[in-house]
């Protein structure tokens, strides 16, 4: 990723779009692609999501087991998201160790869902300072067209919402899974990140591969449900403005409440 | 047109057995012609060939074939030309026979992710495509718009004899440069032509392996019954 080298053409018939401002997919600026999401598909996995915004898709599991926790957090259960971008997705990726901008990814995902406190992890511990029930978030992107941090942070979401945490007991100082019992996962809040890019003068939500390839900078805002802003992440090489981040802030409170009420929906009904 | 037989085939498929010549995508095993790609099989004037119905772009001297700037070397430009093969093309095709690296700047002529219609000059499987600009209406390409479509799908876009791009640029007013490699650039002063020359390649594209396109294509443009029809239909 990163590597895409946009031909002039197209670069030059962004930048004139834009200043008519439009986009070359006929979106409005502030608007986002077409955004499914579908729970439950992997049958095998705790909670599990799909997520498809456009041509950009994404498909997370959870997976929910007894661990030990971290020394210094033994009041806390354990919570890791990682990311993993296949080879199929993209032709400028290549199988081997993760690159920067996958670790980068799933670092923006877990800290949006970290920092709004998404999960109350107090809930998840067995025994203080032993043993704790920890959630690892794998997002594996399928296909990738831009905007893989909010695409993988829908993702998340949606397959913790979905997730059914298994009940484990403490016997002679271990976890003994008590078969047959489940709850839902602890939620206190609903994370939504919101992406957006710097394209000269213009902020546009959601960028696709292009408008990556020719964005100055970029910035993703994770709102919570009271609205505050709980995460941010800036990307690229340039910076923006202090009026550009606070228009930056009010698109993602915005665009985020559209977003959390259909991930309100999921978690009422299980089910869009 | 002659008897041809077109039958859909995979790799392995005997497709005709006789004393008949084999040419693109079929290998001959004593008497029997079978395919090595998929697609659609065609046996005309004692000769078999498979048209593929996917594929990658594999270069051929003499193709015209649209590049992207992806890197510069001290003596060459590097080509993507849709391929797993980089094009490569000489300084000195561009500055000349003096061309020197410490007086010539190349991103001064041709910069990253600039666009250039170039010919093959040279490729033979074990060496890079050697490309050169060294002719009429070859050179970096100023403005249109770039259309990615399936290398094995460009024939049936140029037509038989050229209708099928005929037919579009009459019908659009648009130009279209097709590279053999699946990138074509499509310029039209009026930006509603140039949409429906877009949509006409796309349909194209898509629509490659079914009979009668170029009609389809000609009813989706709007082109009224019998016009144009001094070309060949397929």
């Amino acid at each position: 990723m990163g590597s895409v080298i946009l031909d002039q053409l197209k670069r030059d018939r962004i930048l004139d779009l834009l200043k008519e401002g439009k986009r070359v997919d006929g979106r409005a600026l502030e608007e986002q692609r077409q955004l499914s999401i579908e729970t439950g598909v992997i049958p095998k996995a705790n909670g599990s999501a799909r997520v498809k915004l456009a041509n950009t898709e994404v498909i997370t599991g959870v997976k929910i087991q007894p661990d030990k926790p971290f020394p210094d957090l033994g009041d806390k259960g354990i919570l890791i998201c990682t990311a993993e971008i296949l080879p199929l997705a993209d032709p400028n990726v290549e199988p081997g160790p993760p690159t920067e901008d996958v670790i980068e990814l799933a670092r923006v995902v877990d800290r949006g869902i970290r920092e709004t406190e998404m999960i109350d992890l107090h809930q998840l511990v067995l025994k203080e300072n032993k043993s704790v029930i920890g959630l690892f978030i794998d997002s594996s992107i399928i296909n990738a067209d831009g905007n893989l941090f909010d695409a993988c942070s829908y993702a998340s979401v949606a397959a913790i919402l979905s997730c059914t945490v298994p009940k484990y007991e403490i016997k002679d100082e271990a976890p003994v899974l008590v078969e047959g019992v489940t709850s839902k996962a602890p939620v206190q809040t609903l994370p939504v990140s919101v992406t957006m890019a710097r394209i000269g003068d213009y902020i546009v939500v959601d960028p696709t591969t292009e408008e990556e390839a020719c964005m100055d900078s970029r910035i993703t805002i994770t709102t919570n449900s009271e609205g505050n802003i709980c995460a941010l992440q800036k990307g690229g090489s340039n910076g923006f403005t202090v009026d550009q981040l606070v228009r930056c802030s009010e698109i993602a409170l915005s665009v985020g409440t559209k977003i959390r009420k259909r991930l309100e929906q999921l978690m009422q009904d299980g089910k869009e | 047109m002659m008897d041809v037989k077109r039958r859909y085939v995979i790799p392995g498929d005997i497709i005709v057995t006789g004393p008949l010549r084999a040419e693109q995508n079929v290998y001959q095993d004593g008497d029997r012609i079978i395919a090595t790609s998929v697609g659609i099989s065609e046996i005309y004037e004692n000769a078999v060939r498979v048209i593929p119905l996917t594929g990658t772009y594999i270069p051929k001297t003499n193709d015209l074939v649209i590049g992207k700037v992806v890197g510069t070397s001290p003596l060459s430009w590097e080509f993507d030309i849709n391929s797993p093969f980089i094009g490569f093309l000489p300084a000195q095709d561009v500055f000349g026979r003096d061309y020197s690296p410490t007086k010539d700047e190349l991103r001064q002529r041709l910069n990253i992710g600039d666009l250039v219609a170039a010919r093959v000059a040279n490729f033979d499987r074990s060496r890079d495509p050697l490309l050169t600009v060294q002719d009429r209406d070859l050179g970096k390409i100023e403005s249109g718009e770039l259309v990615e479509i399936s290398p094995s799908k460009v024939p049936r876009l140029i037509g038989k004899r050229g209708s099928m791009i005929q037919t579009i640029e009459m019908a659009t007013k648009a130009m279209i440069t097709i590279g053999q490699n699946g990138w074509i650039v499509i310029s039209c002063e009026d930006p509603e032509g140039l949409l429906k020359a877009i949509e006409a390649v796309k349909m194209v594209d898509a629509l490659a392996h079914t009979p009668n396109l170029t009609e389809r294509v000609k009813s989706m443009l709007g082109v009224p019954e019998g016009e144009y029809n001094d070309t060949i239909n397929d």
